[in-house]
């Protein structure tokens, strides 16, 4: 039987850890609930913002939370591309072309980055991330709050951007009903290029935290493109602050999981209660959204 | 939708009229393999084994993805499966090879029946990402579990059979394969699968049981895929997770039938040929080999839906003229 500190101090680590993991799902949320589009390069992008926190800091000096809004927009400028060229040119053409063409994209991707950058297993070497905070009875490292904080601050912007804002309207429309939208006069090319490089570069901000707080190598990209589809599901479909509610979930869950069975159970965890989630509440996915 | 029905027209015509002729030609072709390993040595015979495991492996899956519209990324899983299975019968011995190869297909056909109310439950695309977190979790699940030999896997107490046996089961499976896919090509199974496949809600008010054809075909190509991983488990004689459950199978299996074309009848075998080929090429270059896969694939998604054998029949109806109809299959043939 773990002690009372371990288990605590899991449990908490696991609900700010569960933070940070929104932020990465929050993008293939937006995607599939405004594109209708599995995009299955998304851990890719998040690896992408792992390394150029990486980069960042090595050439730079700059610290790569100083540098977060550089790499979300570096990555996101990125991503714009990859719509017009290799998604626009697909539309109407049905739901798998796009999503095939992602999956040849993750494919390419992995494999660029580890010609580029080698298999090894990187992160990003911070001082700040090796500090632990204790409070009473919970330890947990410092980077977990820091990560939290940040990410439920991204969180927030982005839900007051599509709440609030006329882009946001805009995309609530798309999302609804793109037809429609586009006869009262929306872009909706314009909507989904933004909502794409919106979401890569929400990826890229959650890569850069996961690389400062763990490992990663060229392929984690795919572990964490399930770890987001399993928070989606729990959080319903575009649903911005149901992304962040599925997130802390899944982040509890996991850390529940690690320490009942063992830390190699961690990801297990989160596939198993993603097909539990699918085989018997399926209408939590299509929470906010129709289908 | 648009290419969807024009694929519906296209597999249809090929499903009636050059099914049985597509058939006969796999099948002597296949006849006529089983000679090959006197005539190219050992290393041939290899590759011929490799590409007869990956003809088998894109039949199932053209079947699903093709006919079906089901775009798995689960190959691994069955493949997985099947070769854990028979590692764990021919270790307890009292079994012979073809009784663990038919274990193995029916126990990935279990797993797919067993997993159809998660993947089946929302349409299209979430059966794409159900599958692949299948294939991720069952990978996770052997790591983990020391009973299943845990991350370093399992070996095979006996001597595997040598290179020219395990040739001429892969000879059979694959023709099974074609057998299989005569079946379900050429009845009234393959009409009820498209018309699932074309319009699920269309296709059930005209008494269309979508779910029971859905998983009808699921469980066969899930029987033909864990075969097949048997059979490849017999050959390496020793098995870990992270080989047998890897993404691998599932991408080339998919880059096969979307290179060759997507539910063309044809297409599992140009596309083996074209992927085996490339991999030969490429063979001391493994990273850039798969990133050229992943420019391949969505060079072919953009410009040639219909894979290498819509590009071929394309050509053919360009130089006779508007009058060929249905020849895709023998203009794919002439490149094999």
């Amino acid at each position: 039987m773990p002690s009372v500190e371990l288990i605590a101090s899991s449990l908490v680590s696991g609900f700010l850890l569960g933070g940070i993991l929104a932020l990465t799902a929050l993008g293939l949320s937006l995607v599939l609930g405004v594109m209708r589009l599995v995009n299955l390069a998304h851990g890719e992008f998040l690896i992408a913002g792992a390394y150029a926190g990486l980069f960042l800091v090595k050439y730079t000096g700059i610290d790569p939370l100083l540098g977060l809004v550089v790499i979300g927009g570096a990555i996101a400028l990125l991503a714009l591309p990859v719509h017009r060229f290799l998604l626009m040119p697909l539309a109407g053409k049905g739901p798998e072309a796009p999503m095939m063409t992602t999956f040849g994209l993750s494919i390419i991707l992995q494999n660029v980055f580890v010609l580029a950058f080698s298999a090894d297993t990187r992160a990003i070497e911070r001082d700040y991330a090796n500090v632990a905070l204790t409070m009473g009875p919970v330890t947990v490292g410092q980077i977990y709050v820091i990560g939290f904080a940040i990410s439920a601050l991204v969180i927030a912007a982005v839900h007051i951007l599509i709440a609030y804002t006329a882009f946001g309207r805009d995309l609530r429309a798309s999302a609804a009903d793109a037809e429609a939208a586009a006869t009262v006069g929306v872009n909706v090319r314009r909507v989904h290029a933004l909502t794409f490089a919106l979401g890569a570069g929400c990826a890229a901000l959650g890569g850069t935290l996961i690389g400062i707080a763990f490992s990663f190598t060229p392929v984690s990209g795919a572990t964490y493109l399930l770890t987001d589809f399993a928070i989606v599901v729990l959080g319903g479909l575009g649903n911005i602050l149901g992304t962040l509610i599925g997130g802390i979930t899944l982040g509890i869950l996991q850390s529940i999981g690690g320490v009942v069975l063992g830390d190699g159970y961690r990801d297990l965890v989160g596939l198993a209660l993603f097909l539990v989630v699918l085989a018997f509440r399926p209408q939590g996915l299509l929470a906010s959204s129709r289908s | 939708m648009t290419t969807q029905i024009s694929s519906t027209r296209g597999s249809r015509s090929v499903a009636t009229s050059g099914g049985m002729v597509v058939t006969g030609v796999l099948l002597i072709g296949l006849c006529i393999m089983i000679f090959v390993p006197h005539v190219v040595g050992e290393y041939g015979t290899q590759i011929g084994f490799r590409a007869l495991i990956y003809l088998t492996l894109a039949e199932a899956w053209n079947l699903l993805a093709g006919y079906g519209g089901l775009v798995s990324l689960g190959s691994s899983s069955f493949v997985g499966i099947g070769a854990y299975i028979l590692m764990g019968m021919l270790n307890a011995g009292g079994f012979g090879i073809a009784a663990a190869l038919t274990a193995s297909g029916l126990g990935a056909s279990a797993l797919a029946v067993i997993v159809s109310p998660a993947v089946f439950r929302l349409r299209g695309l979430y059966f794409t990402v159900g599958t692949l977190a299948l294939g991720e979790a069952l990978r996770l699940f052997m790591i983990n579990v020391s009973y299943f030999g845990g991350a370093t896997g399992i070996f095979l107490n006996s001597n595997p059979p040598p290179i020219e046996v395990l040739y001429v089961y892969a000879v059979a499976l694959a023709g099974i394969a074609t057998l299989v896919m005569e079946v379900s090509t050429g009845t009234r199974f393959s009409i009820l699968l498209r018309s699932v496949r074309d319009d699920e809600d269309a296709a059930s008010q005209v008494g269309v049981r979508a779910f029971r054809v859905k998983l009808a075909a699921f469980a066969v190509a899930s029987l033909l895929m864990g075969a097949a991983g048997g059979l490849q488990a017999l050959k390496l004689g020793a098995i870990e997770p992270y080989g047998m459950f890897g993404l691998q199978w599932s991408i080339d299996t998919l880059s096969i039938v979307i290179i060759g074309g997507l539910g063309v009848r044809f297409g599992p075998i140009v596309g083996t040929v074209f992927v085996i080929a490339l991999a030969e090429a490429l063979a001391d270059y493994p990273e850039l080999h798969l990133a050229m896969t992943g420019v391949i694939l969505i060079l072919v998604i953009r410009f040639a839906p219909k894979g290498l054998c819509g590009l071929a029949q394309d050509l053919y109806r360009a130089f006779i003229g508007r009058s060929g109809r249905a020849r895709a299959p023998q203009a794919g043939g002439a490149q094999t």
